[in-house]
């Protein structure tokens, strides 16, 4: 079974995709900061991550940038409230930027799409 | 007693008696010769006298002899018989005067019927005044008491001739007296000076028995500046020539000797010597003098009888001279005071009325208003400068023009009659004029019009008006039609040949020009109206200018304001973006949480009623969502990506997705798309964007139902392509205009009021504009113009 990491400071929003995720079968592991993500990554294998991009402590952008330093091949999926960070070069190693929306159908196309 | 004692005694009684008698000298001796003669027993007898010059001797009276010569026969001292004995001062007894070689035969005298004489000279003292004769048809010896009897009779006459020339003298004097007592009560009678030059001058001449007289004033106090027309000369009639001719060298002599002048015959004179043609004349001249200075000179001209004038006559005249300077120097001081305080009248009514016009004036700070003031005070007559009409210029800097700004005047005479009765029956002061409505106060008379057509290049050779305000200079122009500085076209224009121009001089420089005129009085512009007219010009000037910068002023204000409010405005707006934008984020998280959990909810529940909640509620949030879409859309300004499209589909696919609800809302769509537009260089998404704002608004403004247009057409011109959305609902209120694409203004209850300003910005990227108005008919109408791609060459 395909892992997925969803990074997200709201619980609500992880609870939401937690459900969805597992709904489509896929494990779904929940962390609510950029540093216990890269924490998880350390501890286990994921086959994508969900990002948020506005997070207290360490953001989004910085999260990115040493997941991607970590493994360059570990396909992350920017799920954000902001639709200006697509104009930050610092998103652009993801592999997509999906705005947040009460309607996940579009993510869950976009995760679908990745794993397979 | 013997006939000889006898006969000496009964004539020197006689000659006492005559004497005593109220006859003048002439008639006395007359009587006392006829006495003498027949006292004598002789045929003839005669007296000469001496004349003041004591040059001759003259018979003034005869008996025996032919009367005709007396007061002609005349004798040079020394010659002839009469002049021997008036020089030598003895008796001559002659039987046979033919043979003395003394004698001079002067046979017209009818002496030659007389054989013999007797002469005695008449003396007063040890001076001669004549000779009298005893004459006798018979020869005759006289007797030594015939001599001592007629040098005894002489000495009597002589008596005669003293006292009555005494008494002559007295009733001269007296006479003159009377004269200087009426010429003195005549110059206390009047103080005009016309009049009293006038009376100096008639008794004068009246009392000296002249010919004429003239008087010249000069070096009166300030009689040029107090009174311009003073009459400082006075010529009596029939002496005009004479004085042209002597008068100025008399007042030129007098005034330098300051001294009475005599001149006994100008013949004789050395100072006349040089006049050719000239008969010989008599003058006197008397300076008048007051308080050491010399007023003015009096001269009269040649004695009616022919004599020249005397020391006496000189002596009278300076006498009547000192009288006469004081009354002309009062007359002149009266004059004087009295044109100072018309003056004062006059100036006081002047700063009345210029009072009454800066305060007027003062009371506003609005030019157009200011300007009617101005010229309204120009045009009353009473406490105004009473001109008929006038017109008000101001200069434009920039364009270098003179621009006519305002008339004030009547148009016809029925209106200036009809406006005149009344100001003059109403009593209004200027005041009260200004205050209650004004005169010819309707903006749009004929008069008004022609003032505001003029425009003068402020150029030499612009004319009368463009020179005014070049030289800063007033001109008063008394005929228009061979005046070069008038441009025909003014006078033609004004109907007028006379008008003044008059500069408007604020801080030194000249804001514009005032042109008066008095076409239908006709009255001259003098010089005294040009005065006043400068003053009011002045005044009216500093007022005009202080509104003016006044009015500069208040525009400035309103400016900086409306910037001022721009900037807060912009400010604001950003600040509000910021905070939106912050808000917006905060509050989509939690709607997808809410949204997402309600979609989960939905597979899980199979109530109905369950089911239409779960459905409100998404929908709900579906439409929060929008509104932040929106709301982010207009903040983040997302740059387009442009590429060729045809705006007509466009249209199309946007009608598409809204052509069902606008018929469910009643709404009827009328297409008018114009075939063969060039495709457009924009971002399809964006300006679909831009029409559903458009198309959204129209619906919610026709809630009842409507039509809504849609209209596109090429505009070959501009090389733009056009878009029209109308709708029938009520239009857009001005208050709500002014802020169409404001963001977040809205008169909706419900929407973000984001949807007008995104598309104007979506416009404005497309390099194109967006315009709204009212139509006439009710609704609003938006115009959308995008321009063609440029050709590529």
């Amino acid at each position: 079974m395909k892992k997925i990491l969803v990074v997200d400071d709201e619980e609500n929003i992880c609870k939401l995709y937690k459900e969805e995720f597992e709904e489509m079968g896929f494990e779904v592991t929940v962390v609510l900061d950029g540093s216990s993500a890269l924490a998880a990554i350390e501890k286990s294998r994921y086959d994508l991550v969900t990002l948020d991009m506005r997070m207290k402590g360490m953001d989004g952008i910085e999260t990115l940038r040493k997941m991607k330093e970590r493994d360059a091949h570990l396909p992350i999926i920017i799920s954000s409230a902001y639709e200006e960070y697509k104009n930050d070069f610092g998103s652009w190693a993801s592999d997509a930027y999906i705005v947040k929306s009460s309607d996940t159908a579009a993510l869950r196309d976009t995760v679908k799409k990745i794993l397979g | 007693m013997d006939p000889v004692e006898r006969t000496e005694l009964s004539i020197l009684s006689e000659i006492g008696r005559i004497s005593n008698s109220a006859e003048d000298l002439t008639r006395k001796l007359q009587r006392i010769i006829e006495v003498v003669m027949l006292g004598m027993g002789r045929e003839g007898a005669s007296v000469f006298l001496l004349d003041p010059s004591g040059q001759n001797v003259t018979l003034v009276a005869a008996a025996g002899l032919n009367q005709e010569t007396v007061g002609r026969l005349k004798f040079p001292l020394g010659r002839g018989i009469a002049g021997w004995v008036a020089e030598q001062k003895v008796p001559l007894a002659l039987a046979d005067p033919y043979s003395d070689p003394r004698f001079q035969y002067v046979p017209e005298s009818g002496i030659g019927r007389f054989k013999s004489l007797l002469a005695a000279p008449i003396m007063d003292e040890d001076r001669c005044l004549g000779v009298i004769f005893v004459l006798s048809a018979e020869t005759w010896s006289a007797q030594s008491a015939e001599i001592t009897l007629l040098t005894t009779i002489a000495n009597q006459v002589s008596g005669v001739i003293r006292s009555t020339r005494l008494f002559q003298d007295i009733q001269d004097r007296l006479a003159e007296l009377s004269t200087i007592y009426q010429i003195g009560m005549a110059l206390n009678s009047t103080l005009d000076l016309d009049q009293l030059l006038g009376l100096v001058a008639r008794n004068t001449t009246q009392a000296l028995r002249a010919q004429g007289c003239t008087i010249r004033l000069v070096n009166l106090p300030d009689a040029g500046a107090a009174r311009p027309n003073l009459p400082e000369t006075y010529i009596s009639e029939g002496v005009q020539e004479l004085d042209a001719r002597l008068g100025g060298r008399m007042l030129a002599r007098t005034m330098g000797d300051k001294r009475p002048l005599l001149v006994a015959d100008t013949s004789r004179d050395p100072g006349f010597q040089d006049l050719s043609g000239l008969p010989p004349c008599s003058l006197i001249s008397v300076p008048l003098i007051f308080h050491d200075r010399v007023i003015g000179v009096i001269t009269l001209y040649n004695k009616e009888d022919g004599q020249p004038f005397s020391e006496a006559d000189l002596q009278f005249l300076t006498t009547i001279a000192n009288g006469a300077a004081v009354a002309i120097e009062n007359a002149a001081m009266f004059e004087r005071v009295d044109h100072l305080a018309n003056e004062a009248r006059n100036r006081a009514q002047e700063f009345s009325i210029l009072y009454d016009v800066g305060t007027a004036m003062s009371a506003t700070l609005n030019l157009d208003r200011l300007l009617r003031i101005i010229l309204t005070a120009a045009t009353m007559g009473g406490t105004g400068l009473g001109f008929n009409r006038a017109i008000l210029l101001l200069t434009n800097e920039r364009s270098h023009v003179l621009q006519g700004m305002m008339g004030v005047g009547p148009s016809s005479w029925d209106e200036a009659n009809q406006a005149w009765t009344e100001v003059a029956r109403k009593h209004k002061s200027l005041m009260e004029w200004i205050q209650t409505g004004e005169l010819f106060e309707s903006k749009d008379t004929e008069f008004n019009a022609l003032a505001r057509s003029i425009r003068v290049p402020l150029e030499p050779g612009g004319g009368v008006l463009a020179q005014t305000v070049l030289d800063k200079q007033a001109f008063n122009i008394t005929n228009a039609a061979p005046d070069h500085r008038v441009r025909l076209d003014i006078g033609a224009m004004l109907k007028v040949n006379s008008f003044a121009t008059v500069p408007l001089v604020a801080k030194g420089r000249v804001i514009g020009v005032i042109l008066v005129d008095n076409l239908f009085t006709q009255r001259p512009i003098t010089d005294h109206d040009m005065r006043f007219l400068t003053m009011f010009a002045h005044q009216a000037a500093l007022t005009i200018d202080n509104a003016v910068i006044h009015s500069n002023m208040e525009t400035m204000n309103r400016d900086i304001r409306a910037m001022h409010e721009q900037v807060a405005q912009s400010e604001k707006m950003a600040a509000l973006g910021a905070m939106m934008a912050e808000i917006t984020h905060e509050i989509r998280n939690p709607l997808v949480s809410i949204g997402g959990f309600t979609r989960r909810l939905a597979g899980k529940v199979t109530d109905p009623d369950a089911k239409k909640y779960i459905d409100i509620i998404l929908g709900e949030v579906e439409r929060l969502e929008g509104i932040i879409h929106d709301n982010l859309a207009y903040i983040k300004n997302v740059k387009p990506q442009f590429s060729r499209a045809p705006l007509n589909a466009v249209v199309e696919e946007v009608l598409a997705v809204y052509e069902d609800e606008l018929h469910q809302r009643g709404i009827r769509i009328e297409r008018d798309l114009a075939d063969g537009l060039p495709e457009l260089e924009m971002d399809p998404q964006q300006m679909k964007q831009a029409i559903v704002n458009l198309i959204t608004n129209a619906m919610e403004a026709m809630e009842g139902g409507g039509i809504l247009t849609i209209r596109t057409l090429p505009l070959a011109d501009s090389r733009e392509s056009a878009m029209e959305i109308k709708d029938t609902g009520p239009g857009v209120s001005p208050e709500a205009m002014h802020n169409l694409f404001n963001p977040y203004y809205t008169t909706k209850v419900r929407g973000t009021g984001l949807g007008l300003p995104i598309t104007h910005r979506i416009i404005k990227k497309h390099k194109g504009t967006l315009v709204f108005r009212n139509r006439e008919s009710g609704g609003a109408l938006f115009t959308i113009r995008l321009p063609w791609p440029q050709e590529k060459k």
